[in-house]
């Protein structure tokens, strides 16, 4: 065990996906379909990874051929060094579907020995981390209600607490902040850094990209079954050309037509003002323009390139 | 912890999800008005009574106990996968051949444990008439049991990769045929056409022999019940069921969970 451990920690890839091909027939199977064609990716040792894109992209399709629910068309996937075919390795994994479901007939606590039990977490040290998984996600109060009683957002935390109860570490969390309240998505988003904090590596599916951008090292976007972007999110935002937004009063049309052009910029009006949207290195450029002219400069503010304004224009092509 | 332990949660899991379930007790309930209304007609009957009264105690038992077999086996599987539950336990380290058989264990020890609550009524039922009741209906009822551990087999088998309502059609076809095999078979040695023959004969191959489970008649009738009655349905039965949960497993560990 204890050379099995050491193996596993030693991996610096955690999650490899190799090339994957998932094909479906649909219906009568006459037609075959395409979900996933050569997904490629990896997740490293304590890093947060977003896997983003928009819906019937395939990222439920890969997170499930990652837990062995579905089995590839083609290609490989191993985690910690295992191929996702084996069972045993699971006990180091931890997995929170999308929507999840869970036996009604039992409560928050129950749910959580069941679990427990079937994860091998040994009988003496059950109750302890039932307690303590049930104060993380803020349901000890709940743990005796049956679960037919949760809300969707206290099933999601129960949920995530049945994905620790191992104490794994690489946990899967399938639009973990799907349907939940802002409260509630700030739990989960501090939830998942307080993992990172541990050295736990997490993998999270989500088309919530403002989440993603808070707190994922790195991210893969895939769309229509094919990985687009791979890599951290700094380097990901940096591959559009900064711009900065500079605000101008007292300058004619004219001057603002000519000044948009030399400086290769946009322009707009704002509250009787000029806005010039013009590259970064064209900033200086349009300021020494503006002393000559002796127009008045108002702000000067780095356009903020959003995860979201980046990946709408990958997804877009 | 080991696959058997891992089984064992599942069976419990699936035993304490039907002890919740109120349908269960409707059930259970009208099995037990059966069995009590053989004491209303063995008193109707000119016939002997006491044999009434364990006719329709025991036919209650062997027809309750198959359609709560059948009725929670169907869907044992399906629900799971319809469901989604079974994405988080097949996360953990459970095997899919664990979750099946902890599955099947669970709604066998379910279904029996319903069987005993109807033989306490019926033994009962039995001493308030002054029915006999000795060693030999202990074996009976436990060849129902044993009967109702292939039914909720089959059932699995089903659920394993079909709807609940096509499930309950196989199933229920299945169990009529395996109660009625022994008559094809007799009907056919005495036709003159072989392939006539040769049909039942395969009906009877391939069909469970569920008539060998039954010895309600013998016992009934104050017969003697040999050695081989109750060794040879047991050896089939087990080998039987056995081979379905195989078979249901192998089909189940290919499944795609889309």
């Amino acid at each position: 065990m204890a050379t099995e451990q050491t193996l596993e920690e030693s991996c610096e890839e955690v999650v490899r996906v190799e090339g994957v091909v998932k094909d479906v027939r649909p219906g009568f199977g006459l037609v075959k379909k395409r979900i996933l064609s050569g997904v490629s990716f990896s997740v490293r040792r304590g890093e947060v990874f977003g896997f983003i894109g928009p819906n019937g992209a395939g990222k439920t399709t890969t997170l499930k051929v990652l837990m062995g629910l579905i089995s590839a068309t083609e290609g490989s996937a191993t985690i910690l060094g295992h191929d996702v075919s084996e069972d045993e390795f699971r006990q180091h994994v931890g997995y929170l579907p999308e929507h999840p479901y869970f036996y009604e007939f039992l409560t928050g606590r129950e749910l959580l020995s069941f679990y427990a039990k079937l994860s091998g977490v040994p009988r003496a040290k059950r109750p302890a981390r039932i307690e303590e998984l049930l104060h993380w996600v803020g349901l000890e109060a709940a743990g005796d209600q049956r679960l037919r009683g949760y809300s969707k957002g206290m099933k999601q935390r129960v949920g995530i607490a049945q994905a620790l109860i191992h104490d794994p570490n690489v946990i899967f969390l399938d639009e973990p902040m799907s349907g939940l309240d802002p409260v509630g998505r700030r739990a989960i988003r501090n939830l998942i850094l307080r993992l990172r904090s541990e050295g736990k590596t997490v993998f999270m599916n989500s088309h919530i990209l403002s989440d993603v951008e808070s707190i994922c090292d790195r991210v893969a976007i895939i769309v229509e079954g094919e990985i687009r972007y791979e890599g951290s999110v700094s380097e990901f935002l940096g591959q559009t050309e900064h711009s900065t937004d500079v605000v101008l009063e007292g300058v004619s049309q004219e001057m603002v037509h000519q000044l948009a052009e030399q400086c290769q910029g946009t322009h707009r009006e704002l509250k009787g003002r000029i806005e010039i949207r013009v590259p970064e290195k064209q900033v200086r450029l349009l300021l020494q323009k503006m002393l000559e002219c002796d127009g008045e400069v108002i702000s000067v503010n780095p356009h903020r390139v959003s995860l979201e304004s980046v990946f709408m224009s990958t997804v877009e092509g | 912890m080991g696959a058997l332990q891992r089984i064992r949660t599942l069976a419990a899991n699936t035993l304490l999800e039907a002890i919740r379930s109120k349908v269960l007790y409707t059930l259970l309930f009208f099995a037990l008005i059966m069995i009590g209304s053989g004491l209303l007609i063995g008193t109707l009957s000119y016939v002997d009574s006491n044999r009434i009264v364990q006719d329709v105690g025991l036919a209650s038992i062997r027809l309750f106990g198959t359609a709560i077999a059948i009725f929670l086996g169907v869907g044992l599987i399906f629900k799971e996968v319809e469901r989604r539950t079974i994405y988080t336990i097949l996360s953990k380290p459970t095997s899919r051949s664990e979750f099946l058989l902890g599955k099947y264990c669970g709604l066998v020890i379910t279904v029996w444990l319903q069987v005993v609550l109807m033989a306490i009524a019926f033994g009962i039922i039995s001493l308030i008439s002054g029915a006999p009741f000795g060693l030999e209906y202990v074996a009976v009822i436990g060849l129902i049991m044993l009967e109702l551990a292939l039914v909720v087999a089959l059932a699995t088998l089903f659920s394993a990769f079909s709807t609940p309502m096509l499930s309950s059609m196989f199933t229920l076809g299945i169990v009529m045929v395996g109660h009625l095999s022994r008559d094809l078979l007799a009907i056919g040695s005495q036709s003159d056409v072989p392939s006539m023959q040769m049909m039942t004969k395969l009906i009877f191959r391939i069909a469970p022999d569920l008539a060998a489970f039954d010895l309600t008649l013998q016992v009934t009738h104050g017969l003697e019940i040999s050695q081989a009655q109750i060794l040879y349905p047991m050896v089939y039965g087990l080998g039987y069921l056995s081979l379905l949960l195989m078979l249901a497993s192998l089909i189940f560990s290919r499944r795609d969970f889309n």
